[in-house]
C-alpha cells in the first residue's frame, strides 16, 4: 500500500520549490488518529485535487492547511521555509484563503459585508466606505463568477440559495488575489452551470500563478480540472499521481477500496 | 452540444436541450447596470433593504403609538396628560434615556451572540461606587471610576464565559449575585447617599437637569446614540461585531478573533451600564443595592423589541432606543390613564411579547 503512495508521489513532485509542502502530518484527537503522517506539496499554479470517501481525513487536513486546527506533528513549509505556528492570522497573510463547505459566510450580514469583513476598505479612524465596497461587490459579483438571481451587493446572505452563497464565498477568495485557494466541497451545492463556471475559473487561475485545492467527492470534476490528485483513506495518503498517470477508474478504485482496489486495477483484474 | 449534469457524466450528444437552459445562456443582465441611479430610486432601494434588519418596522409602531397618545392628549389634557411638561421631562425624558443607554450596551452583546444577566447587579455596584467616590473626592472623579468598575465588572464577566466556554446566560447569572452581594459587601444593606453639598448644581445640571420640556439625560442619550450608531453599523469593528454573532466560525476563517471581539463587547456593555447608573443616581441622589435587578431584563426585553436577535448577528442601534422608548411609553400611556399596577405588567409583558413575535416574522421577510 505504502509502495504505491511512494512510487507515486516521487514522480508528482515536479522540479522547483513548491508554494505549500507538508511533512508528516498526523493528526489526533484524543485517542483517535485522524491523519497519519500525510506528506504533500502543492506547487505554484497547481490544480491539486484531493479526493477521499467521508472521514478519510480530507476536511481535518483542510483545516490544518489554513491554520484553523493545530497539527500534533509534523512540519508546515511555506516555499521552503518552516511556519513554527500555523494559526490563521499566519496563513492569512500568506495568501492562504479556505472556503469551507458549511462556514463560509455570515448569513446575517449583506453579500458586500460579508465580502469585506475582517479586511474592510476603511478611512484612516475605521469608519468603513460602504458605497465603494458595493460598487466593488457589485463588479465582483459581475466579472468574476457570474451569478443568477442576486438583484444587489447589499441583500443579506440569508436569502440567498445555496449555490449562490458558495459563489459569493469564491469570488471573495478570488478577489483578495490569494495565493492558494483550498475550496472544499465547493460544487455540492452550485448548478449545473456555476459549476462550469467556477471550474473554468480555477483553471483560468492557474494561469495567474494562484494554486488551489479542490476537495470534493466527485471525481468527474475533480479528474477534468486537477493537474494532480491525492487520495485519502482512513487518515493516510495512498495515491498521490499526475492526471496524464490516471483514469476516472483508478481514482474511483482509491477512493472506494483503498490502496487495494488500485492494486488490483493495476493488476489488470476488474473492479469488483 | 452536450449538457453536463451536476455528476459529469453528460446527456450526450443530440440530447433533449431544455428550454430554460437556451433562454438563460446568451446575456446575463448585469448586476452593476441594474443598480438605481435615480434619487427615488436609491430611497426605494434603501427603504427596500431596511425591512426585517431590525429598526424600520418598530419605528413605525413606535410612531402610531406616539400618534395616538398625542391625539388622545390633545382631546382630553385634563384626562390624558401626556403632553404635559411635567410628564414629558419628568417621567419621559428621564427614563427612556438611561433604559436606552443599557439596551445599546445589551443590544451590542446580544449581537455578537451574548447575554449579560447582570446589568441590573452592576447598576447596584456602580450606583454604589458614585456615590461614595463623589462623597470622598468629586463628582466628576466618580464618574471616571464608576465606568471604570462598570467595564472592569464587564470584562470579568465576560473573561470568566470566554476562558470557560459556559453559557453566558449561566454565567452571568451566577455573577448577578457575586455583583450585588459586592456591593453590599462595600456598602452595607443600607441606602448610599450622598453627603450634603456633593450633589452640586454642575453636575445635576449635566447629568439631570431640567430644561422645561426635557432634561439632560436626553441630550446624553443623544450623543451616545449617534456614537454607537457610527461605531456599529459604519465601523469596521461594529462590522466584526455582526460577524461574530452572526457565524463565528466563518469569522474565525477571515482571521477575525470572536474571543475578542466578545470581550470588546461585554466591555462596552460595562461602560454604558458606568453611564446610565451614574445618570441614575445623579437624579435619584441614592442607591440601595438590590433594587436595580428589574433593568436586566428591561434592558434586554428593550433591545429583543427593538429588533435584536436573540441568537446574534442582528439588530441596530435605532431599534435598541426604539424598543426601550416604546415600553416605556407604553408603561407611561397605562398609568395616565389610571390603569391599576397590576394591568400595567400585564399590558407591557403583552406588548413585549408581541413586539418580539413581530420581529421574528420580520425576520423572515429580510433580503
Amino acid at each position: 500500500m505504502s509502495a504505491v503512495a511512494e512510487d507515486v508521489s516521487r514522480r508528482a513532485v515536479s522540479g522547483g520549490e513548491p508554494l505549500l509542502r507538508l511533512e508528516g502530518i498526523t493528526k489526533n484527537y484524543g485517542p483517535n488518529t485522524v491523519l497519519k503522517d500525510v506528506s504533500f506539496g502543492i506547487g505554484k499554479g497547481e490544480v491539486l485535487g484531493l479526493l477521499g470517501d467521508n472521514g478519510a481525513g480530507k476536511s481535518t487536513l483542510v483545516k490544518i492547511m489554513s491554520g484553523v486546527v493545530p497539527m500534533s506533528s509534523g512540519r508546515y513549509l511555506w516555499e521552503g521555509e518552516e511556519v513554527q505556528r500555523v494559526t490563521r492570522p499566519e496563513t492569512e497573510r500568506r495568501g492562504v484563503e479556505t472556503i469551507f463547505q458549511d462556514s463560509a459566510l455570515v448569513p446575517t450580514m449583506s453579500i458586500t459585508r460579508n465580502i469585506f469583513a475582517g479586511r474592510e476598505m476603511t478611512n484612516r479612524f475605521g469608519f468603513m466606505k460602504l458605497r465603494a465596497m458595493d460598487a466593488i461587490t457589485t463588479e465582483i459579483l459581475d466579472s468574476v463568477v457570474s451569478i443568477e438571481g442576486i438583484k444587489s451587493a447589499r441583500q443579506l446572505v440569508s436569502s440567498l440559495s445555496g449555490g449562490q452563497a458558495q459563489a459569493v464565498a469564491i469570488a471573495r477568495a478570488v478577489h483578495f488575489k490569494r495565493s492558494l485557494l483550498i475550496l472544499d466541497e465547493p460544487t455540492s451545492a452550485l448548478a449545473v452551470r456555476a459549476t462550469e463556471a467556477l471550474l473554468d475559473y480555477l483553471v483560468q487561475l492557474k494561469s495567474e500563478g494562484v494554486s488551489s485545492i479542490l476537495v470534493t467527492h466527485n471525481l468527474h470534476h475533480a479528474y477534468k480540472v486537477c493537474d494532480r490528485h491525492i487520495v485519502m483513506n482512513h487518515g493516510r495518503k495512498i495515491l498521490d499521481i499526475r492526471r496524464e498517470d490516471t483514469s476516472v477508474e483508478e481514482l474511483t478504485a482509491a477512493v472506494v477500496e483503498g490502496a487495494e482496489g488500485v492494486k488490483r486495477l493495476r493488476q489488470g483484474t476488474p473492479l469488483a | 452540444m452536450t449538457i453536463r449534469t451536476p455528476d459529469g457524466t453528460g446527456l450526450g450528444e443530440g440530447a433533449q436541450v431544455p428550454l430554460m437552459l437556451e433562454e438563460q445562456a446568451p446575456s446575463r443582465r448585469r448586476l452593476a447596470d441594474s443598480q438605481p441611479a435615480t434619487f427615488t430610486g436609491r430611497l426605494r432601494d434603501n427603504l427596500y433593504y431596511l425591512r426585517g434588519r431590525g429598526a424600520l418596522e418598530i419605528s413605525i409602531v413606535y410612531v402610531l403609538i406616539l400618534v395616538a397618545f398625542v391625539v388622545a392628549s390633545l382631546a382630553n389634557p385634563g384626562g390624558f396628560a401626556f403632553l404635559n411638561s411635567n410628564n414629558l421631562s419628568g417621567v419621559l425624558s428621564q427614563n427612556i434615556p438611561v433604559l436606552s443607554i443599557l439596551a445599546i450596551g445589551a443590544g451590542f452583546l446580544m449581537i455578537a451572540g451574548e447575554f449579560d444577566l447582570s446589568i441590573g447587579a452592576t447598576i447596584g455596584l456602580c450606583g454604589v461606587v458614585f456615590i461614595r467616590t463623589a462623597n470622598h473626592t468629586n463628582w466628576i472623579v466618580a464618574f471616571l471610576a464608576t465606568v471604570a468598575v462598570g467595564m472592569g465588572v464587564m470584562l470579568v464577566n465576560g473573561l470568566i464565559v470566554v476562558v470557560t466556554r459556559i453559557p453566558s446566560f449561566i454565567a452571568t447569572l451566577g455573577m448577578s449575585f457575586f455583583w450585588t452581594g459586592a456591593s453590599i459587601y462595600i456598602n452595607g444593606s443600607t441606602p448610599a447617599t450622598f453627603f450634603p453639598g456633593v450633589r452640586t448644581d454642575t453636575m445635576v445640571n449635566l447629568m439631570a437637569g431640567n430644561h422645561g420640556y426635557f432634561r439632560s439625560q436626553l441630550v446624553w442619550l443623544l450623543v451616545i446614540g449617534v456614537a454607537a450608531w457610527f461605531l456599529l453599523h459604519r465601523h469596521r469593528a461594529g462590522n466584526k461585531v455582526f460577524a461574530v454573532g452572526g457565524n463565528r466560525a466563518a469569522a474565525a476563517a477571515v482571521s477575525i478573533k470572536p474571543n475578542v471581539v466578545r470581550l470588546q463587547a461585554f466591555v462596552f456593555l460595562g461602560l454604558m451600564v458606568g453611564i446610565a447608573s451614574s445618570l441614575y443616581v445623579a437624579r435619584t441622589s441614592g442607591m440601595q443595592p438590590g433594587t436595580t435587578d428589574s433593568y436586566t431584563l428591561l434592558s434586554i426585553a428593550a433591545a429583543v423589541v427593538g429588533g435584536c436577535s436573540l441568537t446574534g448577528g442582528r439588530g441596530s442601534v435605532t431599534g435598541m432606543v426604539i424598543g426601550a422608548a416604546l415600553i416605556l411609553t407604553i408603561e407611561n400611556g397605562l398609568v395616565l390613564g389610571n390603569a391599576p399596577g397590576f394591568y400595567v405588567q400585564l399590558f407591557l409583558g403583552v406588548a413585549i411579547v408581541i413586539a418580539a413575535v413581530f420581529n421574528k416574522f420580520m425576520e423572515g421577510k429580510a433580503t
